[in-house]
């Protein structure tokens, strides 16, 4: 006689709105994780004449638009050197500024599967993610080749850069996450969002400089909310990998902007966590 | 000893209905003033609100290898308790505890994509049901096969025949690896053809695989296919777990099902007689709520006349679910008196195929119609319960009609 012991989960529900941050399933859903990106990346530019081809003329156009826009209004920098500032601004600002986006429609876009299946709900916003880097990596080939051309090879410190996207991407998900969460219940977001961005364009250094912000004359509270805005930093930093030279760097505020990401993370998850249980109630 | 697979304790979900209580404002920039109030009061004066138990202190539990059937009229709750045992809702109250991984199809074609191919879709649908990718490629062989869409594979699902697009989904479905299956009326789709795969999927599925299935549909008959044991639900609440043919009988007898007596509104205009009422009885006289399908059956209408009527007819049609007129039967022409009338219209030659069925009845005088109804009274022909042991029916779909005909073979 044998006797045959097999490991059967237990799970258990109940009614409490607790939910924590369950890493091990995540890892168990990694391959849902990857369809779900996947299936966003390749159905992104279908049924387009020209497909493929616009994650390259999108980037381009933007870099163009901006750069000689930026040769127009400042003629005090060389203009090639102003031109591949701006654009190292925008490329980034794309990759920040779509992911906000994406994650935070995340959850509405996906409601047929939030109210039809389970599965841990921070897999959607995650796989969001995806597009967005692939979009960039694209954009980012352009940008070398554009500077390498123009310029010639970036400073050594371009072995930060992935540091600094991975920081912004960060960043991006918190704030994302937090629209996402109350788009479930609001959809008001979703028509508030657009202008958050365009004001984060103008307070961020993407086309104006830090240096140019902090020249102007502005009461100086002013000037110090520009500073603690995280992006001023990560889009510095950002330049900083590429060019060699930090613009206004103060280590104070730098610490700050830091705290006030991680902050933002903590906030997030935690407003997401507290609510995910109820989401295909509000959705 | 059976083991237990799930375990049900004190749950109920409750719902906030909220009710707005008519706007005010008519104009555009009056009801725009209206949601700034709203915005910025805190106090919610223009909403009610109010709680509606959708679940209400529901107790079970379900052995391994049980096949479930969860039985009740819509709004009876069934689909809250699939979507709180999915985990996709929580519960207001209790505590569900299984063993084993769950699937739950509450829908078939979860998260399919338009513009994927059917290849991309198996593989995104089997993961969203929570499939690994090496589950879906040991399963895919059988998938495909299933789904018949073998030529198919890589044209986008946008493109594909309704059917065909169903079929694929459930192909994904029944290929599950799971202890405990949920599924939620998805063979409600597709042809008749379909379905009977379906169900014989299903079927094997819980005998071969001794799976726990949880199974709601409004078709008796495959509940009683596919099923051993049931769940009543009335109401949020659970009137009684027993052994499936048992619920199935209770259901129908419950009265939860089709209406068996109609009283009929008053005329508008005054006339010298209107029908009062319409009941739906067998020859015995018990009222049937479902008519069970190849049973006899018949109308008994009450009618009450003000004044002497002429040459007086009473029509009766029978009409099929798709506005076809199945057969129309008339009294013979009569001068009655002031009183209380019935009138019977037995059916007990003609059996029809189950479903629903509209009854047209008129009055006449003259061959002047001047009572008609047609849009009040729906009768259900069911074939579930005892029904499915009568042997005067070899098939209940196989036409609308199921009498046969006289059949003879003659050797020339």
């Amino acid at each position: 006689m044998c006797i045959f012991i097999t490991y059967i989960m237990k799970t258990v529900i109940t009614s409490s709105d607790k939910s924590f941050l369950n890493l091990s399933e995540l890892r168990r859903y990694s391959g849902l994780f990857k369809y779900l990106s996947l299936r966003d990346v390749s159905v992104r530019y279908k049924q387009t004449k020209i497909g493929f081809a616009w994650s390259i003329i999108r980037p381009l156009i933007n870099i163009l638009i901006f750069g000689c826009l930026s040769i127009l209004v400042d003629k005090t920098q060389l203009p090639t050197q102003k031109f591949l500032m701006v654009s190292a601004g925008v490329i980034f600002w794309q990759l920040l500024s779509s992911a906000i986006n994406e994650v935070s429609n995340s959850l509405t876009v996906n409601s047929n599967i939030l109210t039809k299946v389970y599965l841990p709900k921070l897999i959607l916003p995650l796989s969001s993610l995806l597009v967005c880097i692939i979009d960039f990596l694209i954009a980012f080939v352009i940008f070398i080749l554009l500077f390498i051309f123009l310029k010639g090879l970036p400073t050594w410190q371009l072995i930060f850069l992935p540091i600094v996207i991975l920081y912004g991407l960060v960043f991006c998900f918190s704030l994302g996450l937090l629209f996402a969460t109350a788009s479930v219940k609001f959809r008001d977001v979703k028509f508030i969002l657009p202008f958050i961005i365009q004001i984060l364009f103008y307070a961020s250094p993407v086309f104006l400089s830090t240096e140019f912000i902090l020249k102007l004359n502005m009461p100086e509270f002013a000037k110090i909310i520009y500073q603690l805005n995280p992006f001023v930093y990560m889009l510095n930093a950002f330049k900083y990998c590429i060019y060699g030279s930090f613009d206004n760097f103060n280590i104070l505020y730098f610490g700050i902007s830091i705290g006030i990401t991680f902050l933002t993370l903590i906030v997030s998850l935690k407003y997401f966590l507290n609510f995910e249980k109820s989401f295909a109630d509000y959705i | 000893m059976s083991q237990i697979a799930i375990k049900v304790e004190n749950v109920s979900k409750k719902y906030n209905l909220l009710h707005k209580q008519k706007d005010q404002a008519d104009s555009l920039i009056g009801s725009f003033g209206g949601s700034i109030k709203n915005m910025f009061s805190s106090k919610k004066t223009s909403t009610l609100n109010e709680e509606f138990w959708a679940l209400q202190d529901i107790n079970f539990e379900i052995n391994k290898g049980d096949r479930v059937g969860i039985i009740g009229r819509n709004g009876a709750g069934k689909s809250t308790l699939l979507k709180i045992l999915s985990r996709i809702v929580k519960p207001s109250t209790g505590s569900i505890e299984y063993y084993g991984r769950m699937a739950s199809l509450l829908e078939v074609g979860t998260g399919f994509h338009g513009d994927l191919s059917g290849r991309e879709n198996i593989y995104l649908n089997g993961s969203i049901l929570g499939m690994s990718k090496h589950e879906i490629d040991a399963k895919f062989d059988e998938i495909v096969a299933f789904s018949e869409v073998e030529k198919f594979l890589d044209t986008p699902v946008k493109r594909y025949s309704s059917g065909m697009y169903v079929r694929l989904a459930f192909a994904v479905a029944a290929h599950l690896e799971t202890e405990i299956l949920i599924v939620d009326e998805v063979l409600a789709v597709g042809d008749a053809a379909f379905q009977k795969k379906c169900i014989g999927k299903m079927n094997e599925i819980s005998n071969k695989e001794g799976k726990t299935i949880l199974f709601v549909s409004h078709s008796m008959q495959s509940v009683q296919k596919i099923c051993n044991t049931g769940i009543f639900l009335q109401k949020g609440k659970i009137i009684e777990q027993n052994t499936i043919d048992k619920i199935v009988n209770r259901y129908l007898q419950s009265g939860d099902t089709g209406q068996a007596s109609f009283d009929i509104p008053l005329p508008n205009e005054p006339i010298n007689g209107y029908i009062t009422k319409v009941i739906i009885e067998n020859k015995q006289g018990q009222i049937l709520h479902e008519i069970p399908v190849g049973s006899d059956w018949r109308v008994r209408i009450l009618i009450n006349v003000t004044q002497p009527i002429q040459h007086f007819i009473v029509g009766l049609g029978i009409v099929s679910s798709f506005d076809t007129p199945i057969r129309t039967s008339w009294s013979l022409p009569e001068n009655i008196s002031v009183g209380n009338y019935e009138i019977i219209f037995d059916n007990d030659d003609v059996m029809l195929t189950s479903g629903l069925y509209k009854l047209v009845i008129g009055l006449s005088s003259h061959v002047r119609t001047f009572q008609y109804i047609d849009d009040l009274i729906t009768i259900i022909i069911s074939d579930a319960g005892d029904a499915a042991n009568n042997n005067r029916i070899i098939n209940t779909d196989s036409g609308l009609i199921l009498n046969p005909m006289n059949v003879t073979l003659n050797k020339l």
